[in-house]
């Protein structure tokens, strides 16, 4: 389970004012909110990429916030990562990029790889992709290489950050097919943002909603659509008269 | 993460938390009331100090990285072939441009330098002698470092910092792998054996360019020139202890530049410049310490 308490953190304007989040064990979890409402922040606060100025997360009953480097690494390690940008590494071809988290959190031997990596790409529809350098895909393909980086390892919590951000609507409905398929096949924890909110409530088992830095609205994607807050119905439904 | 919140550029400390330090907005808003007179020498004290902040924690960010690269030289992971692509980028392909320069810097130095002699003492025979001296204890290492500061100083900044801003590190740091181990040891490494070839080569070209200088434009005989009779133990260790420092230093400034870039492409941008202007400076003080302590342990021939 994860659970942030009183999360708070400022990039010299606060972005975050008090977050406090539960996501239960085995979910998949949609985070939405406006643009600049620090969601892909949580992501990293919980991946401890970032750390707060205020305010405690707990993965698995542990305190991150008061872990050091080291022992944060070991956290980091059972936490998978689909970066808004994918970061792929640009001088390592599609088969090493998507191996790399293998060949440093696990002992497996290069055959293993070898075939790990080809059941990843061929779970993302980019089969026989190996070679190929990531300067040399479409947009679509690098979020589908970052989504089988970030899913090789079988972490027990994924966080996804705009996996379908700049994608076609069939592509996009399948990235969130993906991620829905594979969460269930390992009953892992997963977090995702986005802004494709149509495609994210027909994925997710529960919503969270966060506006000006705190979670004003958490349940599932129908309490959501139902929603009777003037904030999160405008923005779940897309309506231009609002607070927002 | 929104690149918003990290417009305000120029730097922030190196770490886990590094957004955490983003420059906070200007204290003189738009549109807003004139601040009174008396305010101006406080805003003054308050930027000196800032700075003065700013620059100690960038002392101890680069203490940091120093040690761990250390830390990890002997105890890292390195990925298969990094060395040796990293000796090959710092070192054959400054090769060109490390001879080119200091062999014009050689010609140059002893044209000038035995003008000036000349309106002095019309005997030229110690010319070569005392330049000798001059390029194994100093100027071979030293002009040598700053031209490799410019050349890979960049190249390392540029190359981080673009991992930097579009996610690469943060990917890295979600595989276990620290940018230390994983970036900067490699370059730490490739740097401080190519460095101090690189210059030991700098050394010959600077020597040999003057040589034929002073032979084609002063007549002196190229036996003369190349007399070492100045030269002594102390000098060679002298001048090869700067080589190893410099070998040291300009990889770790240029990363912990690279590594503290934010802000997109003009933020890779300022630490590009940021990692020429300190591996500059940090050869500058190291040949400053290291020709200090140099004449106390071992005092030039005269």
């Amino acid at each position: 389970m994860i659970r942030t308490v009183g999360l708070g953190k400022s990039f010299g304007q606060p972005v975050l004012r008090g977050l406090d989040l539960v996501v239960p064990k085995g979910t998949l979890y949609g985070l939405i909110g406006p643009g600049a409402s620090g969601k892909s922040v949580v992501l990293k606060l919980l991946a401890g990429l970032v750390r707060p100025d205020v305010g405690q997360i707990f993965i698995e009953g542990q305190d991150t916030t008061k872990m050091g480097e080291l022992a944060l690494q070991k956290v980091r390690a059972g936490i998978g990562f689909q970066f808004q940008n994918n970061a792929l590494f640009d001088y390592l071809n599609v088969g090493d990029n998507i191996a790399f988290p293998l060949r440093r959190l696990t002992s497996a031997g290069a055959d293993e790889i070898r075939q790990r990596v080809a059941e990843r790409l061929a779970r993302v529809s980019l089969p026989g992709f190996e070679p190929r350098m990531p300067g040399g895909l479409s947009g679509g393909q690098r979020k589908r290489v970052g989504i089988a980086r970030a899913t090789i390892t079988q972490s027990p919590l994924v966080l996804f950050d705009e996996p379908a951000a700049g994608l076609d609507p069939v592509t996009s409905r399948k990235i969130f097919d993906l991620i829905r398929d594979e969460q269930r096949a390992t009953g892992a924890t997963a977090v995702v943002v986005s802004s494709d909110l149509d495609n994210l409530l027909a994925t997710v088992d529960r919503v969270g909603m966060i506006l000006r830095g705190a979670l004003v609205f958490d349940g599932t994607p129908d309490e959501a659509r139902a929603a009777t807050s003037p904030a999160v119905r405008q923005f779940v439904h897309g309506l231009t008269e609002g607070p927002l | 993460m929104s690149t918003d919140a990290r417009a305000s550029l120029p730097r922030a400390p190196l770490g886990a938390d590094a957004d955490a330090h983003a420059t906070p907005p200007s204290d003189g808003g738009e549109g807003g009331e004139q601040a009174p007179p008396a305010a101006k020498p406080r805003g003054i004290l308050a930027s000196i100090g800032r700075t003065g902040l700013d620059g100690l924690g960038g002392v101890r960010d680069l203490y940091s990285i120093f040690v761990r690269t250390l830390y990890y030289v002997f105890r890292g992971r390195r990925a298969k072939g990094a060395l040796a692509e990293q000796m090959y980028a710092i070192g054959n392909k400054s090769l060109f441009f490390v001879t080119f320069t200091m062999g014009c810097i050689g010609m140059i130095m002893v044209y000038q330098a035995t003008m000036q002699t000349k309106k002095v003492v019309p005997e030229l025979s110690l010319v070569g002698a005392s330049y000798m001296q001059l390029v194994v204890r100093d100027f071979a290492a030293s002009i040598g470092a700053m031209m490799l500061a410019t050349r890979v100083g960049a190249g390392i900044a540029a190359e981080i910092g673009s991992m930097v801003v579009t996610e690469q590190v943060d990917a890295l740091r979600m595989c276990a792998a620290d940018p230390v181990d994983y970036l900067v040891v490699p370059r730490f490494l490739a740097s401080l054996v190519m460095t101090v070839a690189l210059l030991v080569w700098a050394g010959v070209v600077m020597f040999s360019t003057g040589m034929l200088t002073g032979y084609v434009v002063y007549d002196i005989e190229l036996a003369t020139f190349a007399n070492p009779v100045m030269v002594n133990a102390g000098d060679v260790v002298v001048g090869l202890a700067k080589c190893v420092a410099y070998g040291a230093a300009i990889p770790i400034v240029s990363a912990h530049s690279g590594l503290t870039t934010f802000g997109g492409s003009e933020g890779v941008g300022w630490a590009t410049t940021r990692a020429v202007v300190n591996s500059s400076l940090a050869v500058i003080v190291l040949n400053f310490f290291i020709s200090t302590a140099g004449l106390m342990a071992f005092p030039p021939v005269k």
